[in-house]
């Protein structure tokens, strides 16, 4: 959210500088992203206050902070249009209660496009929106005042003058306002005339509705949709818009019906005459009581908070608060949180309202309570730490290489195609540099090795100790610690320097090891056709040793000289 | 001209030919494509020719070049095959050892500080716990307060693991992206009071560059008793912070959002270049952003069985990679998991 300075000025009263804003909203509210002399923009990513969303929520976040007063008020109900002036109704239907509890749509005639005016721009400009038009324009000045998205239809192309709210149809598509055809599922929600589609809620209008030079009167739609479904369908179509933001993260049919107020009269004030609406569902919304306690707030927050303290900050924050005495006879208040509040459901929320206005850094530090947990089983740890203590003394340097196998490694190991099925695959990578799980850790040293040989390093002698991960012939995912060992050397050494470094290991852990020539047949010449051994550690299964075949090396970038490998299962050394 | 290159032709595909060894080969290439070699030199005398004799000549010089440069490189891995056919002549003893080269071992520095903050832990009576790192959906998200769908997600780019070859097809398998996927499982399995600490990659969906990694590693303190609070947390921030940046290290909390835990914190510890006055490194306001942690929601505790009545909980973690480049005075992510043994010589810890 960009919330352009001037603007928040017309807002709430800054008597301080802003300055004192800027260094307060990351203590007190929500990181900032960016500040400029125009605009601060709140870090927003995941964030759970949709209030902040809307710039009377940001005015009303400054004043709690700098405890001056908000320059607007929660308008009367009785004074918004249609409740002052008998007006037709609009023909709308909304197929199922759940796809959207709220729907209004206004029709506004008598306008002519044309560009907004310069303040209009600027405002636009400085929350980092486009200008488009006049008509376009208030959708998105009001959006950004009260949170609520407007969307806003050339009523001269919607047949019959009949909006219909349901789900599309198997393979219905509509070609929307950046000019793509977008072909739905059942589940998406669509705005309908009696004939297409004319929009897709809450995620963006269909070309076939778009307002052109020559609309002279809109449907101006403002509701709230499922937001579940909104998401799920703006991320299968890959669009995400300002709109969106706030439909997901919630919000409310008081403001919702304000909003429309206030963009009637904008409209107004550039000659549209209003002749219809429809409002669908019940505009009620129950606000949330909950009891909060002052033994629980000075528990979690660990530092004494008097009771007129707490009252004085969730006041500041439009909190309603009734005294009451729990069960337990300790003292505390029954609590409404402002409407606008939709994060606050649970007494925990309150606390940390409680806590941020009292300020988090203002919280002295309390040392851990000497109190003795049950000893857990902790050899499989203490084994890593043994054996990477032990193959570093013996000369070994540990590296870190990807969970995944490069596409060089995939190429050198001979995963063709028809294989890859047996290795655990990312549906969506980055790149083909990890789309697929390691099965091994010795293929990435190997890797290492070449690369490092590369550069020029001369003597290489590394070891990993990393998880590897394995499509089982069960069809479940084998998951564990494996150690690897890669020595480049020549012909006539490099298995025996690699057999020398397990029996060290193994000295180091007091196990002992027994080295079998061969390995059985695979399915690809990874290995020197004599020099490979299987592993028995205290008589269990335990990988093996062998030289990496000269072949392999070679397609990973290294020749002339020569590679061994070991891999044992981290089990087998607990 | 034409002459000359037929005879570079024949002569050279001759030698090629009779090469058996890969230095042979080596020689060979060096004579017609080094710095001085016939096909370099060439061409030098093409100034010196006619327009129309240049027209023939010039596509059979190309010719000439490919020729000989896909005769040395299928020679070559003939003899490359013949040498590999030869292994099987080769054996080896392992009962008779040889002294191993002397080589001073390095341990890895992202190892090393891991080693060092699980000590630290230790001592105030934190034991190990590990969680898988392809994980469901369930454990990395839904457990902890984060429903499908919700715009919480948006913080975790996530990695998916193809199901259609799995059994269990009904689970979403992911790439975790945080450590505290063990939440709910350490709550589960161990009685209260817990004091857990989990170590170990993370994933998320992110494009490699200087400063951004999709693969990374977490530490995360799960605990939880009975009174704990956020002056706790504070505690437990100083603790850790001043340990490895310095006594003198400053740490402040500040409100951030995080579903799993309520009320929700950020960990700033003061710059460690300018000691908090406000340097580049820390864009001018003297507090570097070093980790997140929270008191556990309670729903999570629920999620556990753990009764939020009666106790409360801490998750906490710091980002490992970001403080030890500091530290370390590196600039680049990459430099942790791309095996470059220079790297590690240079900022790792030899063997004692």
């Amino acid at each position: 959210m960009r919330v352009p300075i001037e603007w928040l000025k017309e807002l709430v009263e800054l008597p301080e500088s802003v300055e004192r804003l800027v260094s307060l909203l990351p203590l007190r509210t929500i990181g900032t992203k960016e500040v400029t002399d125009r605009f601060i923009e709140l870090d927003m990513k995941g964030y759970n206050r949709a209030d902040l969303l809307s710039m009377r929520g940001v005015a009303y976040e400054t004043a709690a902070l700098l405890g001056s007063k908000v320059l607007f008020t929660e308008p009367e109900e009785s004074t918004y249009f249609w409740v002052q002036k008998e007006l037709p109704r609009i023909n709308v239907t909304v197929s199922e209660e759940t796809i959207s509890p709220f729907y209004c749509l206004v029709k506004i005639d008598g306008l002519k496009v044309e560009q907004s005016s310069q303040e209009t721009q600027q405002k636009l400009a400085d929350a980092g929106m486009r200008a488009v038009n006049n008509i376009a324009d208030i959708t998105n000045i009001i959006m950004l005042e009260y949170g609520q998205p407007l969307h806003a239809f050339d009523a001269a192309k919607i047949k019959d003058e009949t909006i219909i709210v349901r789900r599309a149809k198997k393979d219905e598509v509509i070609k929307t306002l950046d000019g793509k055809d977008r072909k739905l599922s059942e589940m998406d929600i669509v705005i309908a005339d009696s004939e297409k589609a004319v929009g897709l809620a809450g995620v963006m209008g269909g070309e076939n509705t778009e307002i052109t030079n020559e609309t002279g009167s809109i449907l101006l739609e403002a509701a709230i949709f499922d937001p579940v479904q909104l998401r799920k369908t703006a991320t299968g179509l890959g669009i995400s818009s300002e709109a969106g933001k706030r439909f997901y993260h919630g919000l409310t049919k008081k403001r919702l019906l304000q909003a429309l107020n206030a963009a009637i009269t904008e409209y107004q004030k550039i000659g549209g005459r209003v002749n219809g609406i429809a409002i669908l569902g019940d505009s009620l919304e129950a606000l949330k009581q909950i009891p909060i306690s002052l033994n629980k707030i000075v528990s979690l927050i660990g530092t004494p908070i008097p009771a007129a303290q707490v009252e004085e900050y969730l006041q500041k924050l439009h909190f309603n608060l009734l005294p009451q005495t729990d069960a337990q006879g300790s003292s505390g208040w029954m609590v409404t949180p402002p409407y606008y509040r939709l994060d606050i459901e649970i007494e925990e929320d309150v606390i940390e309202e409680i806590a941020r206005m009292y300020g988090y850094e203002n919280i002295p530090a309390q040392p851990l309570i000497d109190n003795p947990v049950a000893k857990v089983e902790q050899s499989k740890y203490e084994t890593i730490k043994k054996a990477k203590d032990g193959l570093v003394k013996a000369g070994l340097t540990e590296v870190q290489t990807y969970s995944f196998y490069s596409s060089n490694v995939l190429n050198a190991l001979g995963w063709t195609e028809d294989r890859k099925s047996l290795l655990l695959k990312v549906v969506n990578p980055m790149s083909a540099e990890t789309e697929f799980m390691r099965q091994t850790v010795w293929a990435n040293l190997a890797e290492v090795t070449a690369q490092n040989a590369k550069k020029g390093i001369k003597d290489i002698a590394v070891f990993e100790l990393g998880k590897v991960y394995q499509l089982t012939q069960d069809l479940t995912i084998n998951e564990y610690y494996s150690l690897a060992i890669a020595v480049m050397g020549e012909p006539e050494t490099v298995l025996k320097q690699v057999h020398q470094y397990v029996v060290k290991l193994c000295e180091a852990l007091g196990k002992k090891a027994i080295f079998n020539q061969g390995f059985g047949t695979l399915p690809v010449e990874l290995y020197h056709p004599i020099k490979q051994f299987s592993v028995l550690i205290n008589d269990k299964p335990a990988g093996g040793i062998a030289e990496v075949h000269p072949r392999v090396m070679f397609t990973l970038g290294l020749e002339g000289k020569r590679v061994a490998v070991a891999e044992i299962p981290l089990s087998v050394l607990i | 001209m034409n002459e000359q290159i037929s005879t570079i032709k024949l002569e050279y595909l001759g030698k090629i030919k009779a090469a058996t060894s890969l230095a042979e080969l080596d020689q060979i290439y060096l004579a017609l494509f080094g710095k001085a070699g016939i096909i370099t030199l060439l061409p030098k005398e093409f100034p010196k020719m006619e327009k129309a004799q240049l027209a023939s000549i010039v596509p059979a010089f190309n010719q000439l070049k490919i020729d000989l440069n896909s005769a040395v490189e299928s020679k070559r891995s003939e003899v490359r095959e013949m040498s590999y056919a030869s292994l099987s002549q080769e054996s080896v003893d392992l009962s008779t050892p040889i002294t191993l080269p002397l080589r001073t071992g390095y341990h890895h520095p992202l190892m090393v500080f891991e080693e060092e903050i699980k000590e630290l832990f230790k001592k105030i009576g934190f034991q190990q716990f590990g969680a898988p790192n392809i994980d469901t959906d369930y454990y990395n998200f839904e457990v902890l307060n984060i429903p499908a769908e919700h715009p919480a997600r948006d913080l975790w780019d996530t990695l998916y693991i193809d199901k259609s070859g799995l059994k269990e097809r009904n689970e979403n398998w992911i790439l975790r992206t945080h450590t505290s996927n063990a939440q709910v499982r350490i709550m589960k399995q161990y009685k209260t009071p817990v004091r857990m600490m989990v170590i170990d990659r993370c994933f998320r969906y992110e494009n490699l560059d200087a400063r951004h990694e999709h693969t990374f590693d977490q530490f995360e303190l799960v605990f939880v008793d009975k009174g704990l609070s956020m002056a706790h947390l504070q505690w437990l921030s100083e603790y850790f912070l001043k340990h490895f940046l310095g006594e003198e290290t400053k740490v402040r909390l500040r409100p951030k959002y995080y579903p799993f835990v309520e009320p929700g914190v950020g960990i700033d510890g003061t710059c460690l270049f300018c000691k908090g006055k406000g340097c580049k490194i820390c864009g001018g306001i003297g507090w570097l952003e070093l980790g997140g942690a929270g008191m556990i929601h309670p729903s999570v505790l629920k999620n556990g069985g753990i009764d939020p009545k009666e106790y409360s909980g801490i998750a906490w973690g710091p980002g490992l990679e970001r403080i030890l480049m500091l530290k370390l005075g590196v600039e680049d992510l990459r430099v942790f998991r791309n095996g470059d043994i220079k790297f590690i010589q240079e900022k790792g810890v030899p063997a004692s």
